[in-house]
Order: structure tokens, then C-alpha cells, then sequence
């Protein structure tokens, strides 16, 4: 079943400024109030990088990471669904999804996964 | 506030250390900066350690502690910091601040980590922790791939090439080989890592489009300082090295909170403030250490210091001015990336370096004409946590 994202940005109520991850005062104004805002739609995609020395956890030969923004301005890092095959290139559209990033103690750690749009 | 200075310096040879345990390394580092003072059987006011992963990798904590009792310096004050890979840069800022405040009149600054003991896979994941527990940690992000996405915005942003990332490299290899504590002494040919069809199995991609020759080496070691008022130090026997400047800021955790990310605001503030208080232009450094745990980072801290405009350093590099004899000679000791990076001991051991260039104690291949000033720059995190000193020679 489709996993809604289940990632929360906070909008300064003061200034507008979108974060994530979370924290105490706006990184702009210092503000304290906070809207929570889910992030929408599709993401561009940023920068990225494909990982071949990976930590201690992960039991694969690659894994390809991007920071993307999705389309009401949240930035949030993610795993990219791709194979070696498939050339990046920055400022794609992709689709972002909900689904298990890493297992830790035999459980799945769910994260942000982002899919090229053919 | 007192001026401040370096009477002691001390390195012990980075690289693979089987045989010692982490205290052994600052045990060795803390001996060679006390003798090089002068010392004798003086003791210290109080002693200040780096290092960021004895609870994880050695199980060991309360390290300075233990320290003070290894080397028979008790009842001397003895504090760990742990400030990721900026540990070293902050316990010379302590250890700085102590003197000049007037409360410590002698103080060992020591660096050191112990990587090594544990898999490439253990210790890939130990760096790690230091990005953010939840919107980064969980997705194995590491800091070459943080460094890898940085490098492909830099080199859409400012036009940085793999040649630039090379020349860098090349350069930090070249000096390396000369440098009897570095961890990698070997000079690489740039055939066989760039050019060869063969490269791609000598130089392998690591965090794309970073390769295993843009990284440093993950590596033990140790290196110490003794600090003293500027006062006391002129009547001892080396040349004194004031520490003229000093500056730190810091930068949101994680890249993507950044306006622009290829901007480097702690390393150019930290800079900034180094300057000021040394009442210095950075055309006024004769050699410089900057973080080049990754060669962009070379190129980039270049930059953002005030050596070259931006988009200028990865060029300059290239065309040999950041080597020595050129405009301003940088990592001459080959820097993280042949030195090594034992992550606690890099700030100190940047200082010791320029100590030792400030001295104009180094042989010709290795040591800076004439040099009077030198800059350090130690770069925690991803950029979040930056040191930089500015150290002048005194003149006796």
C-alpha cells in the first residue's frame, strides 16, 4: 500500500520562510510561530551524488542521494530509485515516495524516495 | 586579553597505528610539544584534548582526564572537546582563550583520533553521525557524498573541473611524499589516476563525481601545542608563533536549508574575524592549511577565505599557484589529503604545521621563503562549525 510522505516543513507565520527539518526560531527572523505545512506535489531535483563506500548499515553496492525541492519550496534530502544506467541530471522532475530507506534492528526505517518521471 | 603563544609543537607520524592506542598517540603528540618548549619537568596550568570519536570508536570517554594522568600533569585542568572534525581547532581556541583571559599561564592544546581500529564501514557510519539524525542520517548519506553534491553544484555554479579537483590532488600527493608525518607518502602520477584507460580501477568513483584520489585518507594520529603568554614566551629559547587571529561561526546542519549552497558563509566569516583581529589581508598570508578533506574543499576554501574571487581558485589551482613557490603556497605539508585527517587531531596538527613553517625550520623542499604569516582553516561538519587562526612569526 502507498505510504503517505509522512515528512512535516514549519512556514515562519512572521516571514514565510520554509524549513526543514524542524526548528525552535526561524533561521530568517528568529520568529517562533510556525505553520506545518506537508510538502506538495512533484520535486526538482537539486544536486545529487551516487555513493559507492557506504556506512555501516547499508548491504548494497551504491546508493544514489539528492536534495530536491518539491513544489511549494520544502527542500528535503531523499534516496533516488535508479539504476546505474540511468544518467541524472540536475533540475529533473521527479516523483517523490514514502518508502523503507534502511533497516535498523530488523525494522524498516521509512524515508523520502524520488523516481525520475519518464 | 594577553597576546598569545606557541612555545611547543609536536606531531607524531599519521597512518596506520596497530601498535598504539588512542592515548598512546596524544601521550607521544603531548611529549614531543613539551620538550619542544622546553619545559622540562614544568608542569601545565591545564590541558585542553580534541577528539571526536573515543566514546564511539574506543569505548573510551573522559579522555583528558585520563591524559593528565598518563603524563603525570595532575592536578592540571583537563577538559575533551568534541566539536566533530573541528575537535582540534576548538581545543586551540580554548586553550587560546585561557591564556589570554590571564587564568592559564601554560596550556597543552592536544588533537588526536584513532580511526583505524574499526572497518572502513564502521568508520564511514561514525562520520556520519554528524550529519542530521533525521533528515539526513537515515538515507546513509556520508560526508564524501555530501562533499560529492556540493562538488557537482560548485562545478555547475563556478565551472570547477575534474582538472581543477586534479591539480589539487597532484600537488597535496607531490607534498605529502616529502612530509615524514604525512599518512599517504606516496606522489601520484597523473596518468595512472586521470588520464589511462586504466584509471577508472586506480581512482575509483567514491561519491560521484568525486573519486577515491579527492578524498583524504582515514587515518590515526596525534599532534599537541604548549601556549604561553607572548610575554613569557619571548624569553625562551625558540621563536615564539603569536596567535594573531582568531575566528569561528558556524551554518545551518544540513546543505539544503542554505540560500545558496556552494556558499561557505562559516569558512568566509571565520576568516573574516581571523583577519580582523590580526589586523591582516589575506594577501598578507605567506602559507596556508586549509580543510581539504575533500580537493574541492581546497579550491573552495581558497575562495571563500579572500585568496582568489570565486570561480578563481580552481584555476589558480591548475595554473600552480597554490603550490610552493607560488602565490600562496597551500597545504604544503599535503594537507588532510596526504597528512591524513584522524578527524580530533587535523586543527591542531594545521597549527603545528605552520609552526613549524613559521619557524623556518622545515627542509628547502618543504618550507615557505621568508614566511612570517600563515592561516589554518579546520571546517566541521559540512561547513557548519568553522575555526581559522592566523598565526605570525615574532621576531626575536
Amino acid at each position: 500500500m502507498k505510504k503517505e510522505i509522512a515528512i512535516t516543513a514549519y512556514k515562519c507565520k512572521n516571514c514565510g520562510k520554509i524549513h526543514y527539518p524542524y526548528h525552535d526560531r526561524c533561521l530568517a527572523c528568529k520568529g517562533r510561530d510556525f505553520e506545518m505545512v506537508k510538502p506538495q506535489g512533484d520535486v526538482r531535483l537539486l544536486t545529487f551524488t551516487r555513493i559507492y563506500n557506504l556506512p555501516w548499515g547499508f548491504d548494497q553496492r551504491y546508493l544514489t542521494i539528492g536534495i530536491a525541492e518539491f513544489e511549494n519550496g520544502v527542500r528535503a534530502m531523499g534516496q533516488i530509485n535508479v539504476d546505474e544506467s540511468v544518467p541524472l541530471e540536475t533540475g529533473m522532475t521527479m516523483k517523490p515516495s514514502w518508502e523503507p530507506v534502511r533497516v535498523q534492528a530488523g525494522e524498516n526505517v521509512y524515508g523520502l524516495k524520488f523516481t525520475p518521471i519518464a | 586579553m594577553r597576546d598569545v603563544a606557541i612555545i611547543g609543537a609536536g606531531m607524531i607520524p599519521f597512518g596506520r597505528r596497530d601498535e598504539d592506542t588512542l592515548m598512546d598517540m596524544l601521550a607521544y603528540a603531548s611529549l614531543k610539544a613539551l620538550d619542544d618548549a622546553g619545559l622540562g619537568d614544568k608542569s601545565v596550568d591545564a590541558v585542553y584534548v580534541g577528539n571526536m570519536g573515543g566514546g564511539m570508536l574506543q569505548r573510551q570517554t573522559a579522555i583528558a582526564s585520563s591524559l593528565v594522568d598518563r603524563l603525570s600533569l595532575i592536578p592540571a585542568a583537563a577538559e575533551t572537546v568534541e566539536n566533530g572534525p573541528a575537535s582540534g581547532g576548538s581545543a586551540v581556541k580554548n586553550g587560546l582563550l585561557a591564556v589570554a583571559s590571564g587564568y592559564y599561564d601554560y596550556v597543552l592544546v592536544v588533537g588526536g583520533e584513532k580511526m583505524r581500529e574499526v572497518t572502513g564501514w564502521r568508520a564511514t557510519d561514525f562520520v556520519a553521525t554528524m550529519t542530521h539524525p533525521q533528515a539526513e542520517y537515515p538515507y546513509g548519506i556520508t560526508l564524501p557524498g555530501m562533499a560529492g553534491m556540493f562538488t557537482r553544484l560548485y562545478m555547475e555554479k563556478y565551472g570547477v573541473t575534474r582538472e581543477h579537483l586534479l591539480a589539487v590532488s597532484l600537488k597535496n600527493q607531490e607534498m605529502g611524499a616529502l612530509n615524514p608525518y604525512a599518512h599517504v607518502e606516496m606522489a601520484l602520477d597523473r596518468e595512472g589516476i586521470f588520464d589511462s584507460p586504466h584509471a577508472i580501477v586506480n581512482n575509483p568513483t567514491v561519491a560521484d563525481p568525486l573519486h577515491l584520489y579527492d578524498l583524504c585518507p582515514v587515518s590515526d594520529g596525534a599532534a599537541a601545542l604548549v601556549l604561553c603568554p607572548l610575554e613569557i614566551a619571548k624569553k625562551l629559547v625558540k621563536p615564539p608563533v603569536l596567535i594573531a587571529g582568531f575566528g569561528q561561526a558556524t551554518d545551518t546542519q544540513t546543505l539544503q536549508e542554505r540560500d545558496d549552497p556552494t556558499d561557505l558563509k562559516a569558512v568566509t566569516l571565520a576568516a573574516q574575524k581571523a583577519f580582523e583581529m590580526a589586523k591582516l589581508k589575506p594577501g598578507d598570508i605567506h602559507v596556508a592549511e586549509l580543510h581539504d578533506a575533500f580537493t574541492i574543499l581546497e579550491i573552495a576554501e581558497s575562495e571563500h577565505v579572500g585568496f582568489f574571487k570565486k570561480g578563481e581558485g580552481g584555476k589558480a589551482a591548475a595554473a600552480g599557484k597554490t603550490r610552493l613557490g607560488g602565490q600562496i603556497p597551500i597545504n604544503v605539508s599535503g594537507g588532510l589529503k596526504a597528512r591524513g585527517h584522524p578527524v580530533g587531531a587535523t586543527g591542531v596538527a594545521q597549527v603545528v604545521d605552520i609552526v613549524f613553517q613559521l619557524r623556518h625550520e622545515l627542509p628547502k623542499n618543504r618550507q615557505v621563503k621568508n614566511a612570517e604569516n600563515g592561516l589554518t582553516v579546520n571546517f566541521g561538519g559540512f561547513g557548519n562549525n568553522v575555526l581559522a587562526f592566523v598565526l605570525r612569526r615574532v621576531q626575536p
